[in-house]
């Protein structure tokens, strides 16, 4: 099972650049890029910041691919 | 190929270490086979690599100031690339801690039996000495930096 998400689409929806988003929740445009790309699993806390700023539910935002 | 702020900073830190290596470290691999008492100007040596040092850093992180005006404060993600890189770098000092104590063994050992064989000339070339010591120590400092920094380099180009 691989944990992805739907920031990308998301974020893009609500109108935030990556650098936007990162200032907002206190990391970089880097660690958003990451994220975007499934490179990096955040934190449960970042996770919950990062939702609660694009205002959906976490497991909206994250969930596990089943292949 | 774009790279950010933090991955220039681990840049400068790899390019110290190689100037280090090429500038610095021949002075002690000439000097390894006498103590660092009889080292030619030692001191002089020692405050020339504290100066480049204070210099090199000075320049090279006002640059990048200058050329990144804005402040990048660490995420999780780079304590995440951190933690790995520098729990490789321990595992190399621990690696080369078994590899030193090898080596000073190894000198005391080919001294014990060289004294017996009597042969001066190998003898000689068998002795510790302090200078070699150092010369032992700073290339594997020099060894390890660059090899951790390079992996964290990576990770942060990868992750």
């Amino acid at each position: 099972m691989i944990l992805k998400n739907n920031l990308k689409e998301i974020r893009q929806k609500n109108g935030f650049t990556q650098e936007e988003l990162g200032t907002n929740v206190g990391v970089s445009r880097q660690t958003i890029i990451s994220i975007e790309r499934y490179r990096y699993k955040p934190t449960l806390e970042l996770a919950m910041k990062i939702a609660q700023k694009l205002n959906i539910k976490i497991e909206k935002l994250f969930y596990f691919d089943q292949e | 190929m774009g790279l950010s702020k933090k991955e220039i900073s681990i840049l400068i830190e790899i390019i110290f270490s190689i100037v280090f290596v090429f500038i610095f470290l021949p002075y002690f691999y000439e000097n390894q086979e006498i103590n660092l008492i009889l080292m030619d100007d030692l001191i002089g040596k020692i405050i020339e690599i504290l100066i480049f040092t204070v210099i090199y850093f000075s320049i090279a992180y006002s640059l990048l100031e200058f050329i990144f005006k804005k402040k990048e404060s660490k995420d999780e993600r780079d304590d995440m690339i951190n933690s790995k890189s520098y729990k490789l770098g321990y595992l190399l000092y621990e690696f080369s801690l078994f590899i030193f104590i090898g080596y000073v063994c190894s000198k005391f050992k080919n001294k014990e039996l060289l004294n017996l064989t009597g042969n001066q000339e190998l003898y000689n070339n068998f002795q510790l000495t302090d200078g070699g010591i150092v010369f032992f120590v700073l290339v594997l400092l020099a060894f390890i930096s660059i090899i951790k920094s390079l992996y964290q380099f990576y990770l942060h180009r990868t992750v």
